[in-house]
């Protein structure tokens, strides 16, 4: 340490409020793992190869990545930044060639009984990618060579992870619009990411009750008429409207074919009992019931330890790794999710506080990738338990079953907190 | 440079929005919406039914009739069927695709049913009691069949061949009965008939209830422990009939080849001793995998021998029908132990002729019962029922009709059997519908000698020979002696039902049945040496061919201890075949142990066919 640092030597630690954060949804996450996988009522059980003793063993190698990233010289994440970057790519593009295929996604590498998943890696090199290339000095996300670098940087692995079929994963990368807001993306590009999905919405809701293009199409005409008409002294309204008019129109008819004709089955029918378009009590409808029974079950006060049924019996689906968040709501209630939620966006908005005291750009776009990575997880997986958000194969982070995104997550995360302990 | 410091609320707010939109919802699934704490333990708790043994039915003397064998019912969860290999199933139950598909829809709407009473369980019987080689071949078999399992269940066993008609058989529950009371589920054995079906609700005993965890691939789990639900099943209480079955065997020896019914009875007790009808079955074919197909061929057997003639069967009750005639005649003061009517051949009376067989002219009362005078109780009829105490024959009658009913006659006697039969006693308003409004004595004369309108079951028979023995009580003719360590037995059981004809009569009619079986009595040649028997025969005409040879009687004299009434039908006297049966009967009883009196009396009944 050199002696330039003085003035900021009193707390040379990580940022203890997230590092505790951090501690307790992992434990949460752990009892969650051994409550899911065990019998009801059981008696205390554990062995290092039951589901939840191989999550202490990952949770083991977390603790190794902290105490490294706790003792590494801060200078080697920026120096190392776009190196991990593309060893994640070229890790990314060999999956393809050299991983095995897990439920029809080949995005695996197998090493004996333990598998690692390169796209969760992606997700942490990209962000320092994107943060290191942000943070370069004189750079900014404004003109057209930077922009186009910036979106490069994550659309290339989120291509190369959709040519592993994990469109779960693949759609986590669009998480780092979101990050690029706070670098000056103007927002009405993010307004129009959500009218477009509004107009998505009522396209497929449209396509699957039989009603044809013009009716959108005469709706888009009125509300354009209307603006045109009181707006007719101002002629720039009047153009943008008719922009916008004409590529929502187009977007719809795009909409309607993707959701028709390039749609799978399956990924049509997640869509439309998310929307209450279908009444499936099979399959996915089955699970998502099961899923939303789960969790009403839990009532105030939770069903209890080791008695949540519905995710020890197996009526809930992937219930210690995607669907974990039922086997909470289940046994502990509406008052531990209300605990688990003060605890996990508690670690939200203290990074949100952390990523505004960087006084550099790289520390910055880190900490905002964290957040919106880990939010973007969050809100989909608990959104998708709860049935509000299609059913998207993606990890509760910290929670759910695993070692890759354990290691990712915590990597992601603690990288950050080791910026954060160093800024200047 | 940070020129978009600002936007760091956007995300507050937008991470705050996400929160409370998704507590909401949640606070919705949790606290609002209160089902799914059901649903899920509907989900995951099974309450699997433990099936009781049934009561074990030993007769009165200990000996063991009815105990029970386990059978398997393989029981599906219809909606977890999915995937299975149909054919091979198929191959290894040994039914074919059509069977199967029809015991699915039938388990499928049963299973439906079943959820209304217990939610816990959406499993139906597919197919009840599995031969061995099924259980065995699909206990082997279970795994590659999700949604099947097997449930133990208990059938009978029957340690005798004999007393079908007193045991009852077992059969399924039927929808009548399901809808009726939801302690049953579709495939449960239940007792159709017999002492089986009479007590039922002891002899079933009670189920357990077992709750066990299941997982959504409907596999156990492990028991659910300190639930509301569990509890053990409780074996039906041991049954100890009041039949001898000793005595029941002997009587159906007797009976063999021949059509009628044998009823002995207790008298002081109304205990039923022996209920024979022949033809009849061997309980054993009511029992397991045939039962079904043993059971379609007994209902159309042209014999009948599922049919219980001794509670159901009616005939007309002949001369035995004096013994009672005479002492309402004594009751009503028309008749006297010395009273003596003379016959010529038989009843005149204008154009009107009652036939009877020649024997000496007149006859006291003791010597009508004896030799079975006609002509006297035809007397002894007009004089009851044209009493000059009564302004009209009507109020006559209506008296005489009375009495007949305080014998237990035209009622159901209320024995512990299912579908016993009333008789038939006519009614005032059933004379006049046969005979016009002003009927006289002279037009319903044949009622005096047990012919007419007058019907009776055998077991009315018998009740009347138990009666006359106590000298005018008897107590509801049954067949439990008592039921459980304690020997339960139902109150009706033990109420003294009094005749309306005093005590003091009995003698004079006794005395007249204890010459039936003596010289100059009507069964002379049939009795035991050493028993003083009383008895009377009767013959009753059968307008469908050969007379019914009838008989009641009751032994000893002094403190009988059994009362019976035999009929055979077809078997023309009283005395041919009906008269030795009960005589045999009498003595195999009460001389247990000791070498039969009249061994060739006993061959030529053992062996001989009557139709």
């Amino acid at each position: 340490m050199s002696r330039t640092y003085s003035s900021r030597e009193e707390n040379p630690v990580l940022d203890t409020i997230a590092v505790w954060l951090y501690v307790l949804l992992v434990l949460i996450g752990l009892i969650s793992i051994y409550s899911a996988t065990s019998e009801v009522n059981q008696t205390f059980q554990f062995t290092f190869s039951s589901v939840a003793g191989r999550q202490l063993i990952w949770i083991g190698g977390a603790i190794i990545i902290i105490l490294t990233i706790a003792f590494a010289n801060v200078a080697i994440i920026d120096y190392f930044a776009y190196g991990f970057y593309g060893f994640a790519i070229f890790l990314n593009i060999a999956v393809l060639f050299l991983g095995k295929e897990v439920s029809g996604a080949k995005s695996w590498f197998g090493f004996g009984g333990f598998g690692i998943q390169p796209s969760e890696f992606a997700k942490v090199a990209t962000a320092l990618a994107i943060a290191k290339y942000l943070g370069t000095y004189g750079i900014r996300f404004k003109g057209t060579r930077n922009v186009v670098i910036t979106l490069l940087l994550f659309l290339l692995p989120m291509l190369l992870i959709l040519a592993q079929n994990d469109t779960g994963s693949a759609l986590v990368f669009l998480s780092f619009f979101l990050v690029l807001y706070r670098e000056g993306l103007p927002g009405w590009i993010l307004l129009s990411a959500v009218w477009l999905l509004i107009i998505a919405i009522a396209r497929i809701v449209m396509e699957a009750t039989g009603i044809s293009h013009l009716w959108t199409m005469s709706i888009l005409s009125t509300i354009t008429g209307i603006i045109i008409y009181f707006g007719r002294k101002n002629k720039q309204l009047i153009i943008a409207t008719l922009v916008v008019a004409a590529s929502s129109a187009i977007f719809s008819i795009a909409v309607g074919f993707a959701y028709t004709k390039i749609l799978k089955g399956y990924q049509r029918d997640r869509i439309e009992l998310v929307l209450n378009l279908k009444q499936d009590t099979r399959n996915m409808g089955y699970n998502l019931e099961q899923s939303r029974i789960a969790i009403g079950a839990g009532q105030f006060v939770g069903r209890g330890f080791l008695k949540g049924t519905q995710t020890k019996m197996g009526f809930v689906p992937e219930q210690h790794t995607d669907f974990i968040f039922c086997t909470i709501g289940e046994e502990w209630g509406f008052a531990g999710v209300l605990v688990f939620f003060g605890l996990y966006f508690g670690l939200l908005y203290r990074l949100i506080s952390l990523a505004e005291r960087q006084s550099t750009a790289f520390g910055r776009v880190l900490g905002y990738g964290v957040i919106c990575i880990l939010f973007f997880h969050l809100a989909i997986n608990i959104g998708m338990t709860i049935g509000i958000v299609p059913v998207i194969g993606i990890p509760l982070p910290f929670i759910s079953f695993g070692g890759s995104s354990l290691w990712a997550f915590t990597l992601l995360l603690f990288l950050f907190l080791k910026v954060d302990e160093k800024r200047r | 440079m940070d020129l978009h410091r600002n936007r760091k609320f956007v995300y507050v707010g937008l991470l705050s929005l996400v929160a409370i939109v998704y507590l909401v919802k949640i606070f919705q699934l949790q606290i609002i919406d209160n089902q799914y704490e059901q649903k899920a333990i509907n989900n995951a708790l099974n309450k699997i039914p433990i099936y009781p043994d049934r009561s074990i039915i030993y007769d009165r003397n200990g000996k063991l009739l009815v105990h029970n064998i386990a059978i398997y019912d393989l029981v599906v969860f219809p909606s977890k069927t999915k995937d299975i290999d149909t054919a091979a199933f198929c191959e290894i139950m040994g039914i074919t695709g059509t069977e199967y598909h029809k015991f699915m829809q039938t388990a499928k709407e049963n299973s439906k049913k079943r959820q209304k009473n217990n939610v816990f369980n959406g499993s139906a019987v597919f197919m009840s009691n599995l031969s061995k080689d099924q259980y065995s071949a699909v206990q082997e078999n279970l795994y590659r069949f999700p949604g099947f399992s097997v449930e133990p269940k208990t059938d009978r066993l029957y340690a005798v061949k004999g007393g079908a008609h007193i045991l009852g058989y077992l059969g399924e529950a039927s929808k009548k009965l399901l809808a009726k009371d939801p302690y049953y589920r579709p495939g449960d054995l239940v007792g159709v008939t017999g002492i089986e079906n009479t007590y039922e609700a002891y002899i079933r005993g009670v189920k357990g209830v077992k709750t066990v965890w299941q997982d959504r691939t409907y596999t156990e789990r492990g028991e659910a422990k300190d639930n509301e639900f569990n509890s053990p099943a409780q074996a039906g209480p041991d049954f100890y009939s009041s039949i001898d079955f000793d005595l029941q065997e002997f009587g159906e020896s007797l009976l063999a080849n021949k059509r009628g019914s044998v009823i002995a009875i207790e008298p002081s007790t109304g205990e039923i001793l022996a209920l024979i009808n022949k033809p009849d079955y061997d309980p054993n074919l009511l029992v397991g995998e045939s039962r079904a197909k043993s059971f379609r061929q007994l209902l159309i057997d042209p014999k009948k021998p599922l049919y219980n003639r001794a509670i159901k069967g009616v005939y007309p009750p002949g001369s035995t029908f004096k013994t009672v005639m005479a002492l309402i005649g004594c009751q009503e003061g028309v008749l006297k132990q010395a009273t003596l009517h003379g016959c010529s051949g038989g009843y005149h009376l204008g154009s009107l002729t009652v036939g009877c067989h020649p024997h000496g002219s007149p006859t006291d009362l003791k010597g009508s019962i004896g030799i079975s005078c006609n002509a006297y109780y035809c007397q002894v009829f007009r004089d009851i029922i044209d009493n000059p105490k009564y302004q009209n024959v009507k109020s006559g009658y209506a008296a005489l009709e009375k009495h007949l009913h305080s014998f237990g006659l035209g009622n159901k006697l209320g024995v512990d059997l299912p579908g016993e039969n009333k008789g038939n006693v006519p009614s005032i308003k059933q004379l006049d519908k046969r005979h016009g409004k002003n009927w006289k004595s002279s037009m319903i004369i044949s009622l005096a000698i047990g012919q007419g309108e007058i019907l009776l079951t055998p077991i009315q028979m018998a009740n009347c020979a138990a009666t006359i023995a106590n000298k005018g009580w008897f107590i509801t003719p049954h067949l439990v002696k008592g039921i459980g360590s304690n020997k339960y037995l139902p109150d009706e059981y033990k109420k003294k039902h009094f005749a309306s004809v005093g005590e003091l009569y009995y003698d004079w009619i006794i005395d007249g049945m204890e010459m039936v079986t003596k010289p100059g009595g009507t069964a002379f040649g049939t009795g035991i040496n050493d028993i003083v028997i009383c008895a009377k025969t009767g013959t009753a005409q059968n307008p469908h061919g050969e007379d019914h040879s009838l008989y009641i009687a009751f032994a000893p004299r002094d403190k009988p201890k059994i009362a019976i009434a035999v009929i055979v039908e077809n078997g023309g006297y009283g005395a041919t075949w009906a008269a030795p049966i009960a005589n045999l009967m009498i003595e195999n009883y009460l001389n247990r142990g000791k070498e039969p009196q009249r061994p060739d009396m006993l061959d030529r009944i053992k062996t001989s066919t009557v139709y």
